[in-house]
């Protein structure tokens, strides 16, 4: 007996079932004229891939973080950042509103960060404290930690800047980007924005990666920092968000 | 109220199954986009729905019995559905496919020319293939496991090896048509 078309095939693609391994290697061993049919389904094979190829186009760019963010993270981790940012939001109002409370004068220094007066003769307008426009959101960055915008800027910057405190901290103006975080990264979609991002890094984070659609940009490693495509403003890292063409 | 031991455990469960995405993804998103670019014809699209395939997968917050046959299915699912409402499409990730395009130099108009027709002829014989061998051939040329492609296709996987050498035979079949037809 010679082998099938389905042995012919499985013997190829190492498909065989254990069972029958043996006793089908034994018979192609002393068998011409199926090692025959074997080789050419082998080329025939090798054949037809060869024309599929001609089809091909290349993927392009397109990596595991960039599609993670856009699925925005499990179920049960959206729920849980929605926890964080309604408990964020309320005592960030209550703070607001507290008399005496520091945090307006922050808001308005961020504000005016965010829509410098520059020379402009026009007065910014004035923000109602019922309304900050600015969103953020701090993390700690543990024994590393990934900051990832999931896309490229037409323009806008990220401001990096090492401070005392403990949490890794950016701040953008409202609606400009979502956040969401996972052990160890911090995935920003900025699609379609054009904003300037404030981020403040621990001096004593061991390690902080800023990647931008999957290009490494900023790198904290101890002591050391590494940019590309950076100014350096005194202490502070300006990022350009906008990649290079290459 | 939450115990820090469970959410603990959920922390580690959701790391744990982040590393297990990345690996499928960086093991098979090239060859799922290959698939559906074959089928499809349409480099866009492939990526597309190759993407909206992980996406989902990620969403659902565990892997399936068979990860490869799960992504196939979606993925043809989506095709389907895309190919009813193709205007109402919306592109993922585009720049960064086009940035990889345009860095690449161009083959010479002659060269460009023969690909042309190659790609047509080849183009054509794929969609003149019976859809069930065209889809089990081009899963076959990724490399795709005969357990993945029968749960995939529902096909009973004892007869896999042989609808192959069949759908190969459709193959050279549609595309000694398209020569034949081409002949001065």
């Amino acid at each position: 007996m010679h082998l099938d078309d389905e042995q012919v095939e499985r013997v190829r693609h190492g498909e065989l079932p254990r069972e029958l391994e043996k006793s089908i290697r034994e018979h192609l061993a002393g068998c011409s004229e199926c090692r025959s049919r074997v080789a050419e389904g082998q080329r025939d094979e090798d054949w037809v891939y060869s024309m599929l190829r001609v089809l091909d186009h290349p993927p392009g760019r397109i990596d595991a973080n960039a599609v993670v963010a856009r699925a925005g993270g499990t179920g049960l981790g959206r729920w849980r950042w929605a926890a964080a940012l309604l408990v964020a939001v309320s005592v960030g109002s209550a703070a607001f509103a507290m008399p005496g409370s520091p945090v307006r004068g922050w808001v308005r220094e961020a504000l005016e960060w965010i829509a410098p007066r520059g020379n402009s003769p026009s007065p910014i307008p004035t923000q109602s404290p019922r309304q900050p426009a600015v969103a953020g959101v701090g993390v700690v960055p543990g024994r590393a930690l990934l900051i990832l915008f999931t896309s490229p800027q037409s323009s806008g910057e990220a401001r990096v800047s090492l401070t005392d405190g403990s949490e890794v901290v950016v701040r953008t103006q409202s609606g400009a980007a979502t956040f969401t975080s996972d052990p160890g990264r911090l995935v920003i979609d900025n699609r379609s924005s054009t904003a300037m991002f404030e981020i403040q890094i621990p001096r004593v984070a061991p390690r902080v990666e800023i990647r931008v659609n999957g290009v490494r940009v900023y790198l904290k490693d101890g002591d050391r920092a590494r940019a590309g495509n950076v100014t350096v403003a005194g202490d502070v890292y300006v990022l350009r968000l906008s990649l290079p063409r290459s | 109220m939450n115990d820090p031991d469970s959410r603990q455990d959920s922390d580690q469960a959701a790391s744990r199954f982040h590393g297990l995405f990345v690996g499928l993804f960086n093991a098979h998103f090239e060859r799922l986009y290959r698939y559906l670019d074959r089928l499809s014809g349409d480099s866009d699209l492939a990526a597309d729905l190759a993407q909206e395939a992980f996406i989902k997968l990620y969403r659902r917050g565990s892997l399936p019995d068979s990860p490869e046959a799960w992504l196939i299915s979606v993925a043809m699912n989506l095709f389907r559905n895309a190919s009813s409402s193709r205007s109402r499409r919306t592109r993922l990730l585009t720049l960064a496919r086009a940035e990889g395009v345009h860095s690449e130099p161009g083959p010479s108009p002659e060269a460009a020319a023969i690909d042309a027709e190659s790609r047509r002829r080849v183009r054509s014989a794929i969609d003149r293939m019976p859809p069930r061998e065209k889809r089990l051939l081009l899963l076959a040329a990724e490399g795709y496991s005969y357990r993945a492609m029968a749960l995939a296709l529902e096909l009973n996987e004892a007869s896999v090896g042989t609808l192959l050498a069949r759908a190969r035979r459709a193959f050279r079949a549609t595309y000694a048509g398209e020569e034949q037809r081409d002949a001065p």
